[in-house]
């Protein structure tokens, strides 16, 4: 691990201020450490965003919620709001990582946060890190992306930006440019544009806010992750869901996954059968193998087909059952 | 305190252990059935506990001293490859930079026999060590590791077993990777062939089973101090006295100077059974430095250099008759076992577990460009069993006979080797009490259960040694004022060897617990105990701290015996008193008894008994499993696991419980979860942390529901204690494996058991 000069900012402005090219962002820090001690990342700067006030808050706006970026995951598992009304962003905050780990890590750094890939994070001078290959193409890919892929195949590791991205999420950001609203849905970037980020945010930039409308007042969301263990692990796949349905069919609905992708994924075609289907669990079956249809897996990972289908199955069943 | 002079004969797999040993002449009179115990067999809480909880304890891990130095050191990035020279240059001029020990200025030390140096011009693994830089701080160590500068020249390498053992496949030494001799090692019994001729059904089948990390909490750790010449070394060891020897001989200076201590340690598995080279290398820098020099190694480091679980590629043939009598068993076996020579074989549990006159078994194991294997907890058994048993639940099928009726069919009273009987055998108890336990009479036939969540039941049973053997020393010491200290050179890897001491202590002195201290891991201050693997610490130690505890009595009551003027068998020892049974106002205390016969210290040491050559001493159990299976997640969520052993006396049931539940956790783990994943483009590990390499988590803990059939084992020695370490994970990879086939009717041959192969096979299967 390089040395680095470690700044303290008192507020937003001066924070963003602070962040150029040589630095990095620091909250939670449960990303940063690791990428620091394993040398993937050597910034000469480590800007703490913990002083600023006010952004850790979860408050009710006329339409909807809004959350500020350094909110901990704990928090937001734990808030009656989100848990009744963006059920699907509860369920994945209290997924992540460990007790510990949502009791530091924040939604803006989950959502930020640098893909798992062992070779990324490894000994190997991958194509993410600037290298000349993805080692992840014919070597040991079972974790790795089934859609969405190449040049690298990493997938998005975070669990609540799959969420945010069904429950139509909108974030913030400021930069000494100013204030953006981004749409979470053209927040992520695939490696085929610029395989060395996973989104648009510029070196100088941070999130600070997000907003998620109300959804449908009939409608139920969820999200449902894979995982070989019991806790700390990165979802396998995972789905989450909006779904509006009466009279045993569904209405409407926005279906997002996670593990899959390297950027949290979205199906127009699949949202679009989901009308009118109903909520028998054949039909149910019939409709998941509408999702991942182009699906393009790797040596290791075509299990991974049937396995989000099976979550969306498993998921849909909940919600509506 | 009359001794003789015996052999001691004690077994491991193939190997007939015999040492030469000084045990008590006359056997001890058997310690009573545990509730006419006071001590022994309670629930009594660990006598470090309050030290662990509050964080005082000290590990090797927190050891420190004001001037000590930090040491890290460099390993290779490749799997195989030659040093053509190494430039510290830079790395010399980091300000903090006290030593750099290369091959080019260390002393030529062999290591892993003759196959390699303590520093070697070939590296054969990732991981393999290069260089070591002592400096003023860890940070500083690891700021010069990146400055050295190693041209290496890269060889073509071989990370899989069975790639290995081709003609085409590189070779580590220049000749075949199965070494020859001792690459391959044959067992046979009986006529395998005519048993499988004479068999109503024969299936074959082929497992294979990763490698997995021992990743004990507390990582491998060393502290070497010279004192002039004497080298004291805390290390975090399950063997003081093979680190001793060990350190001694490769430094070439007498075992008397050597000094190591451990006190407290956070699990070893296995793998820190033998000493390793970062504490010669720290003893060799400390020298020259004249400080203390501390080394530990991190997480990489543990998942890559310092043991594991070996892999097993087996072909299994097995034959039965239809009244289920299993007439053969074949074992083709290949297992890998890292760059230099380890232990792979796996065939014990299929000799010795199920009565079988006709065997074959042929195992191989072969050198790859890997991390070396080391003993880890029931070596080979785990593995084997995992294949045994799911073989025998695909036969009892064939043969429609329920698992547990196969097995009971197959019950052996004697060892089929030695034609000995054992000791003590409850397997058939245990599995009356298990299959209680976990409703085996609901079992339903594999594959019968409707819906997308499917729960099945599974078993397998376990077959250990862990009767422990002579030599093994205790020496206990009363003080003027009735307390007592008890000396021993075992160890505490976290399993409550200093309380289950305490215990045997309280229990025959008949004193508090609070006024008994335990001094283990420490080779200067003790008298000699064995090293703790193969669970044998409790069998063996025990009885020692039994025999040094009665002779203190002893020489109490002859000590009151002269003071009273009457004669032995007339007194009475309670509690610490001893008074004429005529007149029990007529006592004197053990304190009062010290004082007159003018001694200030009663010292006495004691010594595990013979082992006797009349039966077979080994361990057995039992357990069951109850999973669920997602079948269209792949996920599997095992609901309990019952645990049915023989392991002759309880010494303490909280304990006893702690080793069942990290057993069967251990066990969850291997079946479910755990592997090393290598990239076999690069020949590089890919899971060198603890996210990466899955262990079970607390969300992942079954009910654990521990039933113990036995008493007591007086044939073993007068505590009649087995051990338990190894015996409560053999089975439970087995039991798990057979119980999701249960649920789901697809047999899973290779572990780990993860959701994709699930899902993979519920697939193919259609």
């Amino acid at each position: 691990m390089r040395n680095f000069k470690y700044l303290q900012p008192e507020n937003l402005k001066e924070s963003v201020g602070a962040l150029s090219e040589k630095s990095i962002p620091y909250s939670g820090g449960t990303d940063i450490l690791g990428l620091l001690k394993n040398n993937i990342i050597s910034p000469t700067e480590l800007v703490n965003l913990k002083n600023i006030d006010d952004l850790d808050k979860i408050e009710q706006i006329s339409n909807g919620i809004k959350i500020g970026a350094l909110t901990k995951l704990a928090d937001i598992a734990e808030n009656d709001l989100v848990r009744n009304k963006f059920t699907a962003l509860a369920q994945a905050a209290e997924q992540v990582g460990t007790p510990q780990l949502r009791n530091v890590g924040t939604l803006g750094g989950n959502i930020a946060q640098r893909p798992r890939c062992w070779y990324y994070r490894g000994d190997f001078d991958c194509l993410k890190k600037g290298g000349d290959i993805c080692y992840a193409e014919i070597g040991q890919n079972k974790y790795h992306a089934i859609i969405g892929g190449g040049p690298c195949h990493i997938v998005h590791p975070s669990d609540t930006a799959v969420a945010l991205l069904a429950l139509n999420a909108k974030l913030t950001t400021l930069s000494p440019k100013g204030e953006k609203k981004i749409p979470l849905k053209d927040f992520f970037i695939l490696p085929e544009i610029d395989q060395t980020v996973e989104n648009i945010l510029s070196p100088d930039e941070i999130i600070t806010h997000i907003e998620i409308p109300f959804p449908s007042s009939n409608s139920k969301s969820g999200y449902i992750k894979s995982m070989e263990r019991g806790a700390w692990d990165f979802a396998v796949a995972s789905v989450a869901a909006v779904i509006d349905h009466n009279n045993g069919k569904i209405n409407s609905g926005k279906i997002t996954f996670g593990g899959v992708a390297p950027i949290p994924w979205h199906e127009e075609e699949l949202d679009n059968s989901l009308k009118g289907v109903s909520l028998s669990s054949e039909s149910l079956i019939q409709l998941s193998k509408y999702a991942l249809k182009k699906a393009d897996p790797l040596e290791h990972n075509e299990y991974k087909i049937n396995l989000t289908r099976g979550l969306l199955v498993e998921l849909l069943s909940n919600l509506v059952g | 305190m009359n001794r003789k002079i015996i052999k001691s004969k004690s077994y491991l797999y193939d190997e007939k252990i015999e040492s030469i040993a000084e045990v008590p002449e006359k056997e001890l009179e058997s310690l009573p059935l545990n509730k006419d115990l006071k001590f022994i067999g309670k629930a009594i809480p660990r006598v470090d506990g309050e030290e662990k909880v509050s964080g005082t304890a000290v590990f090797t891990f927190d050891k420190t001293f004001t001037n000590i130095a930090h040491a890290k050191t460099l390993r290779s990035p490749y799997p195989f490859a030659k040093i053509m020279s190494i430039d510290i240059s830079k790395a010399k001029k980091v300000n903090g930079v006290l030593k750099i020990i290369t091959n080019e200025n260390s002393p030529e030390i062999e290591w892993y026999g003759d196959y390699s140096k303590l520093f070697d011009q070939t590296v054969r693994y990732e991981g393999d060590e290069v260089a070591f830089i002592v400096a003023e701080t860890e940070d500083i160590a690891e700021k010069a590791l990146s400055l050295i500068e190693v041209n290496y020249k890269e060889l073509d390498f071989v990370t899989n077993t069975l790639e290995s053992i081709k003609d085409s496949s590189p070779k580590i030494y220049n000749k075949s990777n199965i070494p020859d001799p001792g690459g391959h090692a044959n067992y046979s019994r009986g006529n395998y062939e005519e048993g499988i001729k004479y068999s109503d059904v024969v299936i074959e089948r082929e497992y294979s089973t990763q490698v997995a990390i021992h990743n004990p909490l507390e990582p491998h750790c060393t502290i070497t101090k010279w004192e002039d010449d004497e080298l004291i070394i805390w290390d975090s060891t399950q063997a003081v006295f093979s680190v001793r020897d060990a350190i001694a001989s490769r430094l070439k200076i007498p075992a008397s100077k050597v000094r190591v201590i451990k006190e407290y340690m956070g699990g070893g598995f296995g793998a820190k059974l033998e000493a390793g080279k970062y504490s010669v290398m720290a003893a060799l820098a400390a020298r020259e430095i004249k400080r203390p020099v501390k080394v530990v190694l991190d997480r990489r480091e543990m998942n890559l250099a310092v043991g594991n679980r070996p892999d097993s590629q087996q072909k299994i043939t097995a034959g039965a008759k239809k009244d289920g009598t299993l007439m053969a068993l074949g074992l083709t076996s290949h297992g890998g076992m890292g760059a230099y020579p380890a232990g792979t074989y796996v065939h014990w549990p299929l000799r010795s577990l199920y009565k079988c006159d006709n065997i074959e078994s042929n195992e191989y194991r072969t050198f790859i460009n890997a991390g070396r294997a080391r003993p880890f907890r029931a070596p080979g058994h785990v593995q084997g069993t995992f294949a045994l048993e799911s073989i025998l639940d695909d036969l009892a099928e064939k043969i429609e006979m329920d698992p547990l009726e196969f097995r009971k069919k197959n019950f052996t009273s004697i060892d089929q080797d030695s034609k000995l009987p054992y000791t003590s055998k409850k397997l058939m108890e245990a599995y009356d009490a298990g299959a209680k336990a976990i409703n085996w009479n609901n079992r339903k036939p594999a594959g019968t259960i409707e819906g997308v969540i499917k729960r099945g039941l599974g078993l397998a049973s376990q077959i250990w040694w862990g009767g422990g053997s002579p030599p093994a020393y205790a020496t206990v010491k009363m003080n003027r004022d009735g307390s007592v200290q008890v000396l021993c050179g075992s160890q505490d890897l976290g399993t409550g060897t200093y309380t289950i001491i305490a215990q045997v202590t309280a229990e025959v002195l008949e004193i508090p617990i609070e006024s008994i201290n335990v001094l283990i891991g420490d080779t200067q201050a003790t008298p000699y105990a064995p090293s703790s693997g193969g669970s044998t610490t409790a069998p063996s130690i025990t009885p020692a701290v039994y025999d040094g505890s009665l002779q203190i009595k002893k020489k109490l009551i002859a000590g009151a015996s002269a003071i009273m003027e009457l004669p032995t068998d007339e007194l009475s020892y309670s509690q610490g008193k001893i008074s004429e049974k005529k007149n029990k106002d007529n006592f004197l205390t053990n304190s009062q008894i010290i004082r007159k016969i003018r001694e200030r210290v009663l010292v006495a040491t004691g010594a595990r008994n013979q082992n006797t050559d009349k039966y077979a001493i080994n361990t057995f159990g039992v357990q069951f499993a109850d999973v669920e299976v997602n079948t269209l997640t792949g996920k599997v969520t095992v609901n309990k696991i019952v645990a049915a052993h023989d392991i002759g006396r309880t010494l303490n049931r909280q304990t006893l419980e702690n080793q069942f539940h990290g057993g069967v956790m251990m066990g969850l783990g291997y079946a479910l979860m755990e592997e090393r994943i290598i990239d076999e483009y690069t020949g590089k590990v890919l899971t060198t942390n603890i996210h990466d390499y899955k262990m079970a988590t607390m969300k992942d803990t079954p009910d654990i529901d521990v039933i113990i059939v036995s008493e007591t084992d007086p044939l073993v020695s007068a505590v009649g204690v087995k051990g338990i370490g190894e015996p409560a994970m053999i089975p439970t990879p087995g039991a798990i494996a057979n119980a999701i086939y249960n649920a789901i009717g697809v047999r899973i041959n290779s572990l780990p058991i993860t959701p994709d192969k699930i899902i993979t096979a519920l697939n193919n299967r259609g």
